[in-house]
């Protein structure tokens, strides 16, 4: 867990991230708060409050009784969605300092070009 | 939610010190709270108070919503480990785990019997000749299978190895989470405990300093570091939490930064580090600790 | 204070035991350590009768005329061997305040159950241990003194070889009374006022019975005081003493009741 940013958040981004590799897949059932508490030696009441925002995205939603489980097609949401922030997050700043070091346009695709075959 | 503690205006004095400082302040039932701060800051006393066992000066405690002085009501649902506990003389552990279920109703022995184990404690020896760490165990022990709805752990850890203290900190989670209840941790061990904590009280020379969510403390503040001129022309018309430098360089801590703050500092070239619940609490109750600190906070929160 | 919420009570939030279950419950704590309770002051006593039979068997083996041993049964008679263990429930008495209340407390004992129960087991336990002197006394008396003519519990202290059971029992029972709260009640003293009370009331006894001493010495009233204990005889004494055993509990309770342990 770091620190710059609330537990619940990361929470909820690590069972994200599970959902998006496939080692949750769709209707399955998630472990329960206690066991995300445990887990990750943090405060339930936590580890809640970030399953309770996946729940409200739709990502998870509450079997009466039995548990959370995965939402059908919430890969596919999520996917999209961390595309989106990807957009934001890395390739914004990647051209903001791209413009700094005056790197241009085609040199900057080959720079990425050059990445991906390495 | 309702509150099991609910503290006003209280204060204790000791002749001229004042242990407790009107400090007023209610914690929500099944909940994991941090009491922290420096040796001397009145924690202790402050759960000497809670707990019946010393008296107020002035101020009103509630504990499931009664006075907690002489009342076996209220005391029977409460467990208080102490770092510094006395036993009787000649006890041994056993006779401690013998005699606890007479006192605590919820009493799990199936539990003690495991945490025994798990803290490899003898049963046989007296506790005179207990190493500091066996004798934290009988705390840790008698705090847990207590399972009290109250319950207080006052530096339970001292003497425990970091192997010992991981198993206290994992069997509370884990009995927290079948069988909720209230939990008071004083600790140094800041940075140990605080994913474990949902709130967080931090007391000063008597004074509560912050009453707040962990989360909600959890980014509250940053340290900002980057040339001299660079992080004064950042942090102007901010309040400032802890400053140092050396040479050229500056290290400033100030309250919480919006995303277009983050984004500025990025571009001014400065360097942005998250401040952990254990520097927040040595920046605020350091020596160099001002007056505005707490402020700072309560609107950053 | 008007800024607190006052809820009543929520009868099912939390479990309330009834009063007598607190107290028996700290009758349990004190005595969960069965050795030290029951068999240490028993080693202790069975130490002090080898040494006294030990004595006796050199008084009588170095006496052989009838007259000198007569004289020497008589002085035995004065046996103050009992006193030790009298002196071990004063050491009782102080342990269970000084060690045994910060622990009670810390299992969440009021001080009003712990004073309660503390003063129910001491009133059994001294209830148990003085009928076993009784009846070590009436063995002592039949055999004659351990068939040495010796004296240990049925001492001149204690009524003497005359005494009924009754009598002795009694003389026991207030004795071990005495020394107990007697010693909770010093150490009372030490909870709540650390070592500063503890100088100012042993400077305050210190100052009380130079000035008592002082005043019979200077009345010449020796000889009077003398009168009082041979009028009342060992059991007017010890019934006496009954007096400060009570004022003693009673005021060992009120300094405990604001005592807060620390170490």
């Amino acid at each position: 867990m770091d620190d710059s940013r609330p537990i619940f958040v990361q929470i909820a981004e690590l069972i994200e991230n599970d959902i998006i590799a496939g080692a949750l897949p769709e209707e399955s059932q998630v472990p329960s708060t206690n066991e995300f508490a445990a887990f990750h030696r943090i405060n339930p009441a936590t580890a809640g409050k970030g399953v309770n925002v996946l729940v409200d995205d739709g990502i998870l939603y509450k079997k009466r009784g039995i548990g959370m489980f995965v939402a059908s097609g919430a890969r596919d949401r999520l996917v999209a969605k961390r595309r989106d922030q990807f957009q934001n997050e890395f390739i914004a700043p990647l051209m903001v300092e791209a413009e700094k070091l005056g790197i241009g346009e085609t040199q900057l695709i080959d720079m990425i070009r050059k990445e991906g075959t390495a | 939610m309702s509150a099991v503690v609910e503290v006003s205006h209280l204060t204790r004095r000791f002749g001229d010190t004042t242990a407790v400082d009107d400090v007023s302040f209610s914690v929500q039932k099944n909940t994991i709270h941090g009491l922290l701060g420096r040796n001397g800051a009145g924690k202790t006393t402050l759960m000497q108070l809670l707990t019946g066992q010393d008296f107020a000066t002035r101020g009103e405690i509630r504990i499931f919503g009664e006075h907690p002085v002489e009342n076996s009501g209220v005391l029977k649902n409460v467990c208080f480990i102490k770092e510094s506990q006395r036993y009787p003389d000649d006890f041994k552990p056993r006779h401690v785990f013998t005699s606890a279920p007479w006192f605590f109703p919820n009493w799990d022995a199936d539990l003690a019997d495991r945490l025994i184990a798990d803290f490899r404690l003898p049963l046989n020896r007296r506790i005179k000749k207990l190493s500091r760490g066996q004798l934290s165990a009988i705390g840790v022990i008698v705090g847990l299978a207590s399972r009290a709805p109250l319950t207080f752990f006052d530096e339970p850890y001292l003497g425990l190895d970091a192997v010992a203290r991981q198993t206290f900190y994992d069997r509370l989670l884990e009995d927290f989470g079948e069988h909720p209840r209230t939990v008071i941790l004083s600790t140094h061990l800041i940075d140990e405990v605080s994913n474990l904590l949902e709130h967080v009280l931090v007391i000063d020379e008597g004074k509560l300093l912050i009453d707040q969510d962990a989360e909600t403390l959890r980014g509250s503040a940053t340290t900002v570091v980057g040339t001299r001129q660079g992080v004064d022309s950042f942090v102007v018309g901010r309040e400032v939490l802890h400053r140092e430098g050396i040479g050229g360089l500056a290290s400033v801590t100030v309250g919480r930064l919006t995303p277009q703050d983050r984004a500025r500092a990025t571009e001014m070239g400065l360097e942005l580090s998250p401040v952990s619940l254990q520097q927040l609490v040595v920046r605020l109750t350091g020596s160099s600790r001002t007056s505005s600190s707490q402020t700072v906070l309560e609107q950053s929160a | 204070m008007s800024n607190l919420t006052q809820p009543a009570l929520d009868e099912a939030r939390i479990d309330r035991p009834g009063r007598a279950s607190n107290i028996l419950a700290v009758v349990r704590l004190h005595l969960v350590n069965r050795y030290s309770v029951f068999a240490v002051p028993w080693m202790i006593m069975a130490g002090i009768f080898v040494v006294n039979v030990a004595i006796w068997w050199i008084i009588f083996a170095s006496v052989s005329n009838e007259a000198d041993r007569m004289d020497a049964r008589d002085g035995l008679e004065y046996s103050g061997a009992l006193f030790y263990i009298f002196v071990y429930m004063l050491v009782l008495g102080i342990q269970s305040v000084a060690y045994t209340f910060p622990f009670a407390l810390g299992f969440s004992v009021t001080r009003r159950d712990f004073w309660l129960g503390s003063a129910l087991t001491f009133i059994a336990l001294s209830a148990f241990f003085s009928a076993c002197l009784t009846v070590l006394a009436s063995i002592e008396v039949a055999t004659h003194g351990w068939g040495l003519g010796g004296t240990m519990f049925a001492s001149f202290y204690f009524g003497g070889a005359d005494a009924s059971w009754i009598e002795r029992f009694g003389l026991y029972f207030a004795s071990y009374l005495f020394f107990y709260f007697v010693g909770a009640t010093i150490a009372t003293i030490y909870q709540r006022w650390r070592n500063n009370g503890m100088l100012v009331v042993f400077g305050t006894l210190g100052l009380v019975m130079i000035a008592g001493i002082a005043l019979v010495s200077f009345t010449n009233s020796w000889p009077s005081v003398g009168a009082w204990f041979d009028s009342n005889g060992p059991s007017g004494v010890i019934a006496w003493s009954l007096v400060p055993t009570v004022i003693a509990a009673i005021t060992g309770y009120f300094i405990l009741r604001r005592a807060t342990p620390k170490n």
